[in-house]
């Protein structure tokens, strides 16, 4: 079954360099026959095919997990298991390929352990654990330990703190655990290709503090990600470049740990404490269950000063947040990602909802019954006191800036002339991809998303920046709207935390420690950033194809007495 | 019927006038309706409170809060039996008028505002918290939205089912 798309592109590719060289502004685009039936992206519902890039392919080869392998032999994946680990406690992590079934299509996909999500690794805080990996893929690989305070060296972050791992190879990984919380592991090579197939697993870290999060009956750990498949395929990717790099690649299934049509059954009165994390390459999820109240709790790296009721939570690539539910009359209740798309042929939002999973409530009354507590929004005047310490800092001037923008070139001339006009408005959060034909076709190749220092004008990996372990660090972002192709940005931080003190110049009212900060299209966000942590981090866009076009960056914390 | 047409042409005047701010994402060019040919103003979609930064339905609208910043608005009596200034959210067709809040000369701010794209009318009124707009608009302009535009003719589409 991963053959047929192969095939495809095979076609398209044998057709292509005559073609594309007739039209200036094809220049780089591959262009097959002139049949729709060539082109393997699905559209989004109600939504058109653009008859303008019909027939063409972007300019790198296909590539999909597990070429050449019989998927027979490949082991059928399992769903993720809960591993409890001790300080000094070691775990081995073998990345590797595995078959899974979605919506009766099986795929070979990749998977930590043989398992999707990965093994929920539950540890106390301030544990140190080992992790002896093993890659197992066809490509290298790394894990990186996303939202821990953790040593440099263990970061997983190729070229900056460790070489990528080869197929085959292993490497050690120490792991401390600061910081209570939810946090994840993936790996940092190709995220757009080894995240989206399956590699990806969270950390509960558990507080000493039994009281930490207001009560609840149960935890429950949710991974949300999506796929991109037509017909019973598998959408390839780039082989020696990300494709999809305009939006990054949006999936038209939804998948909740995995699996395409989650199922919970709960008690009545539960109160059901869920850790949401976003591993999708791309998507801004606006979740709710219809009837039922959510209590938002905590976020990357702790808890809110207070907590605050929500009819839904929103949620970018690679964000946490813990949020609690009640469940006090029993039936069936839908999960659901409800969101405004953009429908440019028409010039009209489209509302769409998917539903993601189900949680049956049982007539079985619920012990202890904590449906009291929910309702009591806490304070968390130990973290507002934390907090505390950094208000001084609120409102000085940035010490550093960065612009977020895009260059482009060599993209097909429809492309360009609709972006040209389209541009006039661009929605602050595009939940979903309207124009996936169009997306697929720009790679890395020609686009290139960028961070700019606005002081030295560098960008990216030339952006060198040192500051002391111990500062406190004012970051201003700007997410230029006036660019080819302006869209949210989840930026991430690597080893450190921080807060979001403002959005266009309104002040942050609840604050959270962050790893991840979504900056909507056109907003400039201020972050305080708490450097305590020394050694070479990375800061980039978790958009998986943007990272993968150079949005990324390294911020030096020197240790003590550097320079 | 007139009455909406105007309004319709005044809104759709006072997008296409929009040179400052420079159309983005949240500014508004308030246009002046013809009671006070005077006054002038802008407005800035600013994200309502939320803990996720940026606010949103649980249908995945955004909501904003709207700052005002107006400026010669006349006093409101000078123009009949009204005493304030009403700020609306107001349906494209003009059918549903949302009332957002009162503002004056200098910066206000009103809200919340939830839909996909909206007029955002500012009608003088008898009274600060009325069911419906009676009085005289005074500015108006169009959401940032407004500036999504159907691509039914662009090469892009050309050859679709219309």
């Amino acid at each position: 079954m991963i053959r047929r798309p192969l095939l495809a592109f095979v076609v398209i590719f044998a057709a292509a360099g005559a073609l594309a060289a007739q039209d200036p502004g094809m220049a780089g685009m591959s262009m097959g026959p002139d049949s729709s039936d060539m082109m393997p992206i699905p559209m989004p519902r109600g939504m058109i095919m653009l008859p303008g890039l019909v027939g063409l392919a972007p300019p790198v080869a296909p590539f999909l997990p597990g070429a050449g392998v019989d998927p027979s032999t490949v082991p059928l994946a399992r769903p993720s298991v809960i591993v409890p680990l001790k300080n000094g406690d070691t775990l081995d992590l073998t990345a590797g390929l595995l078959r899974r079934t979605i919506r009766d299509r099986t795929f070979v996909m990749y998977g930590f352990n043989g398992q999707v999500p990965g093994p929920l690794i539950k540890v106390a805080q301030n544990a140190t654990i080992t992790v002896r990996f093993h890659n197992r893929l066809d490509l290298p690989s790394t894990v990186h330990w996303h939202g821990v305070r953790l040593d440099n060296r263990s970061d997983g972050v190729p070229g900056v703190t460790q070489d990528p791992v080869p197929p085959g190879g292993d490497f050690t990984y120490t792991v401390h655990f600061p910081d209570a919380g939810i946090y994840w592991y993936h790996p940092h090579v190709r995220e757009d290709i080894e995240q989206a197939m399956g590699l990806y697993g969270n950390v509960m870290v558990a507080s000493p503090d039994t009281a930490y999060y207001s009560p609840a009956d149960r935890d429950v750990a949710l991974m949300l990600s999506d796929l991109l498949i037509h017909a019973d395929t598998l959408i390839p990717f780039g082989k020696e470049a990300p494709d999809f790099v305009l939006m990054g690649r949006v999936g038209n299934v939804a998948l909740v740990n995995g699996e395409p049509d989650y199922q919970l059954t709960v008690h009545r009165g539960e109160v059901v404490r869920f850790f949401l994390t976003d591993v999708a390459s791309a998507r801004t999820w606006n979740l709710s269950i219809p009837g039922v109240p959510l209590k938002v709790l905590a976020s990357d790296v702790g808890r809110f000063e207070r907590e605050e009721m929500v009819p839904s939570v929103i949620l970018a690539p690679a964000e946490r947040y813990v949020v609690a539910a009640e469940f006090d009359r029993p039936g069936r209740y839908p999960i659901i990602n409800a969101v405004q798309a953009i429908d440019h042929y028409r010039g009209e939002f489209d509302a769409q909802v998917d539903t993601l999973g189900w949680v049956t409530v049982d007539s079985t009354p619920a012990f202890p019954d904590y449906t009291a507590a929910f309702k009591v929004l806490r304070a968390n005047p130990a973290v507002s006191a934390e907090i505390a310490k950094y208000r001084q800092y609120f409102d000085r001037p940035p010490d550093k800036r960065i612009t977020l923008t895009v260059a482009t070139s060599a993209l097909p001339l429809p492309t360009v002339q609709f972006m040209s006009v389209d541009t006039a408005y661009f929605h602050p959060i595009e939940w979903t991809d309207g124009m996936p034909e169009m997306n697929w076709l720009s790679t890395a190749k020609e686009v290139r998303w960028i961070l700019r220092d606005d002081s030295t004008g560098a960008e990216n990996e030339a952006i060198d920046w040192h500051v002391p372990q111990g500062s406190v660090v004012k970051l201003r972002i700007f997410n230029d709207p006036h660019s080819f192709h302006p869209m949210q940005h989840p930026i991430h931080l690597h080893g450190q935390r921080m807060l979001v003190v403002s959005r266009n110049g309104v002040p942050t009212r609840d604050l959270v420690w962050k790893d991840t900060v979504l900056i909507p299209v056109g907003s400039t966000v201020d972050v305080l950033i708490d450097a305590s942590n020394p050694g070479a981090w990375m800061l980039h866009c978790h958009i998986a194809e943007h990272l993968g076009s150079g949005m990324m960056m390294t911020l030096h914390v020197d240790p003590s007495g550097g320079s | 019927m007139k009455g909406l047409a105007v309004l319709g042409c005044l809104a759709l005047a006072a997008t296409s006038a929009g040179s400052k701010p420079k159309p983005g994402p949240y500014d508004m060019a308030l246009a002046p309706g013809p009671a006070a040919p005077s006054a002038r103003g802008t407005a800035r979609l600013v994200f309502a409170d939320s803990p996720f930064g940026v606010a949103a339905t649980a249908d995945g609208r955004l909501r904003f809060d709207i700052r005002v910043t107006a400026d010669a608005l006349p006093d409101p009596a000078t123009l009949g039996a009204y005493h304030t200034y009403v700020a609306w959210e107001v349906s494209s067709d003009l059918s549903d008028w949302r009332r957002l809040g009162t503002i004056s000369n200098g910066v206000s701010t009103v809200g919340v505002a939830e839909r996909n794209k909206f007029l955002f009318i500012i009608t003088a009124e008898a009274d600060s918290a009325p069911a419906v707009h009676a009085g005289p608009v005074v500015l108006h302009g169009t959401s940032p939205s407004g500036w999504l535009q159907q691509f039914l003719s662009h090469p892009l589409f050309r050859g679709a089912p219309g």
